[in-house]
């Protein structure tokens, strides 16, 4: 079957650095970091303060009462930055096009404000019932379902949770499945709220997360921050696209996916060398053709470290010619958002010719021998870009973005 | 060796990797018995429990040896005490 080729005609987010594209865009470029004391939960118990949150954030000004009884703080996110990237899209709906539209989100942990408070009802107040609307909150699904009911679209709708990889696996799969006809309209990201007081004590008990900042292939690097936020995109053929005279932001060009089959927490260096690999090869393109890699980063001893290795695995020489950075620096890592993010950073970044930077660097680390785009953006028109995603339990998710008009 | 400590130390370590506790002497390293980043995280849980004490990342990351494991334990432990002794002024 021919392979349509996929645009991405509209782009929403919220996150640490903002509401909307604009703001998390303009954080980006001015390499702000959206992490600090965390204030949604009681961290005085805990042995990290710091995190990613969406501050300022009044659910009242997007829903109205009714609808928020019913939406975790993750689903909220997801239907913001769908309605976002639905308006920026200027995609008319016709009742066709509801029916032949794909939602595909991405969750590592879906509604944990509403189940955290369902087992404080229980286990801590003593109480015998939890909230009534507890499971449709709870449900990782819940995002995707409330941007197809917003939107009445009827066409394949899905949740996927494949935890730091997840946002990568949805885009991609929804790339596929514009890609190969199957639909002709796809609106994919991921969505993750996880401050909460027992997800929170999860994290601190695996000991990964920073009692500072994220600082992303610096020596001093002490771990990740985590984040929150809901990232999604419009995606089209990129003929249709241009037949309605949409907006084109930018192309996704390829999807590669590998699993390490070695270890639940430990990464290696062969599963995302075969997913890199596999993306480049499903984009048709060289390792030399690509300029810019937004990368997994998570700011953790490990990550970092094997990241570095698998890129000059893949890239060889011309690694030296690549600039490489973790946006997680000032987004923090929103698990199965995490992609979605990066995937809005990364395409915004082919269209202005601009790369964000890794913030809050300080020293190189020997490990890391990349061009981390240092606190600083900088201008480079760039054809191809790749973004990483890594998971827990060794999944990889790799996408490669073609800058539109090049 | 008071070793009460040394003791609960390596019925913890036996008990996260499922070993003989003979196996385990103060001159064993981690790397040694085969742990890995999970099982050091399991470690700590246990210790933690065990001696009620809270054993910061950092000095989490240093150990390698089991008698740096119980001397560092002892260290919390002594910390501890020495707060609930310090006169509330």
């Amino acid at each position: 079957m021919r392979q349509r080729r996929v645009a991405v005609t509209g782009l929403g987010a919220i996150c640490a650095l903002g509401q909307n594209v604009p703001e998390f865009w303009k954080g980006l470029c001015e390499g702000q970091s959206g992490i600090g004391p965390i204030e949604s939960v009681d961290v005085s118990g805990l042995r990290f303060q710091n995190g990613a949150e969406v501050r300022g954030y009044d659910p009242a000004c997007y829903f109205d009462s009714s609808r928020m009884d019913l939406l975790d703080r993750f689903a909220q996110f997801a239907v913001l930055a769908a309605r976002e990237a639905l308006r920026d899209s200027g995609a008319v709906w016709t009742p066709e096009l509801r029916e032949t539209t794909a939602v595909v989100c991405g969750s590592s942990v879906g509604g944990q404000n509403a189940q955290d408070a369902g087992f404080r009802e229980l286990y801590k107040l003593g109480r015998g019932r939890v909230h009534p609307l507890s499971i449709p909150r709870i449900m990782a699904n819940a995002g995707a379902c409330h941007i197809s009911m917003e939107f009445g679209i009827t066409g394949p709708v899905y949740t996927l949770s494949t935890a730091c990889s997840s946002a990568n696996h949805a885009i991609g799969l929804a790339f596929r499945m514009v890609g190969n006809s199957e639909v002709e309209m796809a609106i994919a990201g991921g969505s993750e709220a996880p401050f909460s007081l027992g997800l929170l004590k999860a994290w601190e008990a695996m000991r990964v997360i920073a009692p500072d900042t994220c600082r992303p292939f610096s020596r001093d690097r002490r771990g990740m921050i985590l984040g929150e936020g809901g990232a999604m995109l419009v995606l089209e053929p990129l003929e249709a696209a241009r037949a309605r005279g949409a907006h084109i932001h930018a192309e996704i060009a390829g999807f590669g996916m590998s699993s390490d089959a070695h270890h639940i927490a430990q990464p290696s260096v062969e599963g995302p060398v075969r997913a890199m690999r596999a993306a480049l090869r499903d984009a048709g393109v060289h390792p030399q053709q690509v300029g810019y890699i937004n990368a997994h980063g998570t700011g953790t001893p490990g990550n970092d470290a094997t990241e570095t290795r698998a890129i000059h695995e893949v890239f060889g020489a011309h690694t030296h010619q690549l600039a490489v950075s973790s946006t997680k620096s000032m987004h923090g890592h929103a698990l199965g958002a995490a992609g979605a993010l990066e995937a809005v950073a990364t395409t915004v970044a082919l269209r202005e010719g601009i790369l964000p930077p890794t913030a809050n660097f300080t020293t190189p680390d020997p490990e890391c021998n990349l061009d981390v785009v240092p606190n600083q953006a900088r201008q480079a028109k760039v054809e191809f870009a790749v973004s990483n995603s890594f998971a827990f339990g060794g999944l990889n998710a790799v996408l490669v973005f073609r800058a539109h008009g090049s | 060796m008071n070793d009460s400590v040394a003791e609960k130390v390596v019925r913890a370590l036996a008990s996260v990797k499922h070993l003989p506790r003979e196996r385990i002497t103060l001159e064993s390293s981690l790397q040694d018995l085969g742990f890995d980043s999970l099982d050091l995280i399991t470690m700590l849980f246990e210790l933690e429990n065990e001696f009620d004490i809270s054993i910061p990342d950092d000095e989490a990351r240093s150990v390698s040896r089991v008698r740096d494991i119980v001397e560092g334990v002892k260290r919390l432990l002594a910390a501890t005490s020495t707060d609930l002794a310090a006169p509330a002024d």
